[in-house]
């Protein structure tokens, strides 16, 4: 039996303040599919990225092929046969998939002054060929769908020589039909003798596409197993550490009126693109409506026009009765619509103001907190204590600056800032993204709480679990549209991947919209 | 700006100059004549000359901003490429005879001392031997150029060039000053820049002043045109392109080549990959630092010729009175290349239009025609205006602006 | 800081101003002075290695930088004529430099603070001369006369100040270059107004004619001008919802869309007040300091950019730092008459002094070799 492809000895990394891996043991055999699996934060991209020759790691060794290696970069590692993918993608988006795939190792001719650009299209090409691959390699890597771009980035690796490819939560972008091409290309792959790494969080993925899976927690490997020998439970124990509950309690509320509605929606992204083409809902007061769908289906693009954001390209959106659609993001606001942003650090902080100012985002303008245009810093002051209070935002501390605070406690304070407004209608995306699990139950409390008063509720989230468990009905995107509106507690998880796929299963446990109707 | 639009602009007025030229040479009599008495191959020839500092400082600036340093001190280095020259070649006729060989041993210590700063940074790679031979090919091509510029022109002349090269270095230098604060210590590109032509546009009349006691200096004499044998015979091109200043070759030589090296090279690719996506680059294997510091240097290098050009080259003197005898030049080089989508081909054909614009300016004063000179002057300066407005959202790179941190270690 | 006597409002108000990274700030200004001064010290020794002059006075250089420091930092000092001057400078710098301040605040780079401030000084200067015949003589007439140029200058400046920011906000045109060529085309413009239709008669320089003595006031007033400025600008900025939309859109353009604030409305708002500012700096300097408008305006704008990155765009900084240039462009005049050093020295101290702003991580990393600081990130 020859040497295992990769084997780390007790690797440990520390950062200050934080023990990324302690003392890790990993062996993954050439040839074969390992999952590393584990919770957000269990030190799985940070084991990996000392494999690849980003960090060096604080003790332990890595082995190679048998031979101990220091990787000092990741050329080193590149040189050693290692190739990474990353979650994010290295592409130059302006660059066709030829350029980026030769990036840094280009074919030259006359003597080195020119590029080959001949040559390395042949190069690409068959390289991509050998392995079963589908790209193009003249085109732009901005143009072309994200499984391809993805290929790219492996061709890329494997242009380079590598024997062993890590990648980093290669589905986290895909629809499941890409997901499956994903995993046929590591079949592929390993029958050509390559040895895969993957990092994920997904168990069934680990189970699925795996020959051998390790789980980490809190930066340490609690075991190593044989995919076909372990079930789906007794790897999300190793995971979690405790049993984990998958239900939330959701009382049935008697809902109200029409609190939020979309008729006909069309939005552009920023290139001119369509996003959403020809949306449709209504969210009754006192409902949860949960859209579920792959990220980049156009989710981003309908929260932003129904929150103001963005001005959509036809249609119209409704706030209680009233047409909403050309109303500025200020207006909406004033008339009680909450929204939790995606992207916490852009759009729902300001990093380096402090969480006093933080807390007055979006209420400047707010009679209470502004009479007059004047800023009452005291009545400021106590209203953010009151939401670093309720929502448990460590530090504790009102002067603290939002750049200082966790991801978590980020979240955590928005999602106070926002569920304390009083609102009318709730926007939430992806409200408990980054948040430990204690908070996550506070949070999904507090959601259903507004519910319970009467508030209308949007959620979109990319958590299946969390927007299964939290809605009354559950929408699913996908390529701008909304495929159905099902009933969450008795549609499949095999029935919703289908639907994030873009197609539409017999026999669908759909539910339609609340009887009240907007006036159009 | 779409570029179908902005070639359509471009055509346009290319077509109206032709279509002018046309009148005036077959009806020689009409009064459509009159007005185009005012271009004339003279005045696309001074255009030509005028556009060479706006076109080299703007292809200094595509350079750099591709590969993610905005570099907005480009008037500055305009600024000290001017003086510089002037002020050189001032100092080596300050005896009897024009001293060559002083400019010789000025311009080979610049060399030198620039090469071991490059090397202190580790720019020239690692290892003893590795320096060694790059300081020592840097060095070696230098001294081919001086000789074969001592070799092939007089005194008066050589002195001049010498000048001109030391000029050249001195803005290089300054753009490494420009590198290292806004790369090592993650300055704000925009601040660092508008500190580098606050700087120079202090720098410059203070040492005039020093020197000459008054912020203009005197004259020096200026760089012998060129003149390429059978193709300055050409009818109205021969006289505009192949009949002129040499900076004027030089810029025609530069920009294709630019457009190659960017397009065609592993340079090339290198650096748009750092302004697109550094992150890539670096994880292909490529030192980021290295492609951004070049980049930057090669935009001190353009802008260095630029600035040289213009007062070595075209008015044998260093004006440095209210903005300077760059007056602009710099910013307006940006525009440039903004409205020339950062390709090299489209900012020369920028630069040649807001050139020729100064040219009908200064036409237009010589011809008389009762315009307030004032009012007349601020023609350039609004078409820049106009013309930003116009790009609107060109697509600047990705990662222009931002420092690029290679990883933790 | 104790702040218990203070109002609540105003403590909390201040509370907001001088958070815990303004010392590390200060720090870095100071540090970037010093080290500018030093620099500049340097450049005068070697320069005057160069110069010629009778006989060398400090070593071989022809220029003594001890001498230079004394006539920059505390000749202005020590005599009233030139603590007059001093004042005038300074309050000068407080107008540009809010002017800046604001600007660079919204996160807009406007460098056009010198063209606003020439043409709010013209059209103070040819307010004042035509309302001087209509209005009566005195005290009274002269602070309504200066009362409405004033106005005038900070609307002219305002207006000027408008076109690059909605050419920014509507076109997306890059406000640096715009600003600076609009200084270009204000000098100009300018010229060919007074040249052509307002020039003094009998007179050999560009100007207009002299504006009301009654309208003219002191640099005392104008630096309580400048100090109300200060103040009026500081609880705009920290104590108004305007204040807080305009520090939120220059912070992070995403949240402040989030937080419901017009970008493009907020752009030429942002604009126009910093216009306006500067506008009014010109039409104190009209009626302050040269009593009418001529050509050869000094350059109060560029120099306001350097206050208020000095100050970190921080009113309260402009307070401190506006002095700070407003001594040295005194003693600027001294250097070149007393000691022949050209007085350009200060533009490029100028320069330096934004340059080592620019590059905080420079000081720490010194800081942390020397072992300053507690821990640095």
């Amino acid at each position: 039996m020859s040497a295992p492809a990769v084997e780390l000895r007790r690797i440990t990394k520390q950062f200050p303040g934080v023990l990324a891996n302690d003392e890790v043991d990993l062996t993954v055999e050439r040839g074969s599919v390992h999952a590393l699996l584990g919770e957000n934060g269990a030190g799985k991209t940070t084991l990996m990225n000392v494999l690849y020759g980003l960090y060096r790691p604080t003790s332990g060794t890595v082995v190679i092929d048998g031979h101990e290696r220091v990787f000092d970069s990741p050329r080193d590692a590149i040189d050693a046969g290692i190739g990474m993918i990353h979650q994010h993608f290295m592409l130059v988006e302006p660059m066709t998939v030829t350029q980026n795939v030769v990036l840094g190792n280009e074919p030259r001719k006359w003597g080195g002054l020119a590029i080959d650009r001949q040559r390395a299209r042949k190069e690409v090409s068959e390289l991509a060929e050998s392995y079963g691959f589908d790209v193009n390699p003249t085109a732009a890597v901005e143009d072309i769908s994200v499984g391809e771009q993805q290929r790219v980035e492996i061709l890329k690796a494997l242009y380079r020589g590598a024997d062993t490819l890590i990648l980093d939560e290669p589905t986290a972008v895909l629809t499941p039909q890409e997901i499956e091409e994903l995993f046929a290309v590591f079949e592929e792959l390993t029958d050509a003798g390559k040895t895969i790494i993957f990092i994920t969080h997904k168990l069934s993925e680990a189970t699925g596409a795996a020959d051998e899976v390790t789980v980490l927690r809190d930066g340490k490997n609690v075991g190593s197993v044989t995919a076909d020998d372990v079930t789906g439970e007794e790897l999300a124990e190793l995971m979690v550490g405790r049993e984990v509950l998958f239900d939330v309690e959701r009382p049935p509320v008697e809902t109200g009126n029409v609190g939020l509605a979309v008729r006909d929606l069309v939005v552009d992204d920023e290139r001119g693109v369509r996003a959403v083409d020809g949306v449709e809902f209504s969210v009754a007061e006192g409902e949860v409506l949960g859209i579920a769908g792959v990220d980049g289906n156009g989710q981003s693009e309908l929260i932003e026009a129904v929150t103001g954001i963005r001005s959509p390209a036809a249609g119209r959106v409704y706030l209680g009765n009233s047409e909403i659609t050309h109303r500025s993001r200020r207006q909406r606001i004033e008339s009680g619509m909450a929204y939790v942003p995606e992207d916490r650090q852009a759009r729902g902080l300001v990093m380096s103001y402090d969480l006093v100012e933080n807390g007055l985002l979006g209420s400047q303008h707010d009679g209470t907190f502004a009479p007059g245009g004047r800023i009452d810093w005291s009545g400021t002051e106590a209203h953010a204590a009151d939401i670093i209070d309720e929502y448990d935002v460590r530090p504790p501390e009102t002067g603290a600056t939002a750049k200082s605070l966790s991801g978590g406690n980020q979240q955590k304070f928005i999602v106070g800032r926002e569920f304390n407004r009083d609102p009318e209608a709730v926007v939430a995306a992806h409200p408990t993204r980054g948040v430990d699990v204690g908070s996550v139950e506070f949070i999904h409390e507090q959601l259903l709480g507004l519910r319970e008063t009467g508030t209308a509720v949007l959620l979109v989230s990319s958590k299946l679990d969390e927007v299964r468990s939290l809605s009354d009905r559950l929408a699913v995107m996908h390529d701008g549209e909304l495929m159905a509106v099902v009933n969450p507690d008795e549609v499949t998880e095999e029935q919703l991947g289908l639907l994030m796929a873009g197609e539409r299963p017999a026999e669908l446990p759909t539910v339609a919209a609340p009887e009240t109707e907007v006036e159009t | 700006m779409r570029a179908t639009k902005r070639f359509a602009f471009a055509a346009a007025v290319l077509v109206v100059a032709v279509v002018a030229l046309a009148i005036k040479v077959l009806f020689p009599a009409s009064p459509v004549t009159e007005v185009i008495r005012i271009v004339d191959t003279g005045y696309l020839a001074s255009a030509v000359r005028l556009s060479v500092p706006i076109a080299f400082a703007a292809l200094g600036g595509i350079f750099a901003e591709k590969s993610g340093v905005i570099n907005i001190g480009l008037e500055g280095l305009l600024i000290v490429g001017a003086f510089t020259g002037v002020a050189v070649s001032y100092w080596l006729r300050g005896g009897e005879a024009v001293a060559v060989m002083p400019g010789v041993v000025l311009v080979l210590v610049c060399v030198l001392a620039l090469l071991l700063v490059l090397a202190f940074l580790g720019l020239l790679g690692s290892g003893v031997r590795k320096i060694g031979t790059r300081v020592g090919g840097g060095l070696l091509a230098t001294v081919g150029l001086v000789g074969l510029t001592v070799v092939l022109t007089d005194a008066s002349q050589s002195a001049t060039w010498l000048s001109f090269y030391v000029a050249v270095l001195m803005s290089v230098a300054l753009s490494l000053l420009f590198a290292g604060v806004t790369i090592e210590y993650r300055a704000d590109q925009v601040i660092a820049g508008l500190a580098v032509w606050l700087i120079a546009l202090g720098a410059a009349p203070f040492a005039s002043n020093v020197i000459w006691g008054t912020v203009n200096s005197t004259s020096v004499p200026t760089l012998d045109g060129w003149t390429v044998p059978l193709l300055s015979n050409v009818p109205v091109l021969g006289e505009i392109l192949f009949d002129s200043d040499p900076t004027v070759f030089m810029l025609l030589l530069a920009t294709p080549l630019s457009w190659y090296v960017l397009r065609r090279t592993s340079f090339g690719y290198w650096v748009r990959a750092s302004g697109e996506n550094p992150k890539a680059l670096d994880t292909a294997g490529v030192d980021v630092r290295r492609v951004r510091y070049a980049a930057v240097l090669i935009s001190g290098l353009f802008s260095g010729i630029g600035g040289a050009s213009l007062s070595l080259g075209q008015v044998g003197q260093f004006i440095g009175s209210g903005s300077t005898m760059v007056a602009g030049r710099g910013w307006i080089g940006i525009t440039a290349y903004l409205f020339g989508n950062y390709n090299p081909l489209g900012a020369f054909g920028a630069s040649l239009l807001f050139a020729s614009l100064e040219a009908l300016q200064i036409r237009l004063q010589q011809l008389g025609y009762g315009l307030p000179p004032s009012l007349v002057q601020t023609i350039p300066y609004i078409t820049v205006i106009v013309v930003l407005a116009l790009v609107g959202r060109t697509r600047i790179p990705e990662a222009a602006g931002e420092h690029y941190d290679s990883g933790e270690d | 800081m104790n702040t218990e006597w203070l109002p609540d409002s105003v403590a909390k108000l201040l509370g907001r101003l001088v958070d815990a990274s303004a010392g590390e700030r200060l720090a870095v200004s100071v540090a970037a002075v010093v080290a500018s001064v030093l620099l500049g010290g340097v450049v005068t020794f070697v320069s005057g290695l160069f110069a010629e002059c009778a006989t060398p006075t400090f070593g071989p250089s022809c220029y003594n930088p001890l001498s230079v420091y004394y006539y920059l930092f505390l000749s202005p000092l020590t005599s009233s004529f030139s603590l007059s001057i001093m004042a005038e400078q300074t309050s000068l710098l407080l107008f540009t430099g809010l002017a800046v301040a604001v600007s660079f605040r919204a996160g807009l780079f406007n460098i056009g603070t010198q063209g606003q401030l020439v043409l709010g000084g013209l059209a103070a200067a040819l307010t004042a001369v035509a309302l001087g015949p209509v209005l009566p003589d005195g005290a009274i007439g002269g602070a309504i006369i200066a009362t409405v140029a004033m106005l005038a200058g900070a609307t002219v400046g305002g207006l000027f100040a408008a076109i690059p920011g909605a050419l920014k906000a509507y076109f997306d045109a890059n406000e640096v270059i715009t600003t600076i060529m609009l200084n270009f085309v204000a000098a100009d413009v300018a010229f060919f107004l007074v040249s052509t239709y307002f020039q003094k008669p009998g007179s050999g320089s560009i100007e207009t004619r002299d504006v009301p003595e009654a309208a003219t006031f002191s640099p005392v007033v104008a630096l309580l001008m400048g100090l109300v400025l200060v103040a009026a600008t500081t609880y705009l900025l920290w104590g108004t919802s305007f204040g807080y939309d305009l520090r939120t859109a220059g912070l992070q353009t995403e949240a402040a869309e989030y937080a419901g604030v017009d970008a493009k409305r907020m752009v030429v708002a942002s604009m126009t007040l910093s216009g306006a500012i500067g506008g009014a700096g010109g039409a104190v300097w009209v009626l302050m300091a040269v009593g009418r408008w001529v050509t050869g305006v000094p350059p109060l704008g560029f120099d306001g950019i350097t206050v208020s990155v000095l100050a970190s765009n921080n009113p309260l900084g402009v307070l401190l730092a506006g002095p700070l240039f407003g001594t040295m462009s005194a003693g600027s005049l001294s250097i070149d008459f007393q000691l022949g050093v050209p007085r350009q020295l200060v533009g490029v101290i100028r320069g330096l002094v934004i340059l080592f702003v620019a590059m905080p991580e420079f000081f720490r990393m010194l800081g942390a070799r020397w072992g300053l600081g507690g821990g640095v990130q």
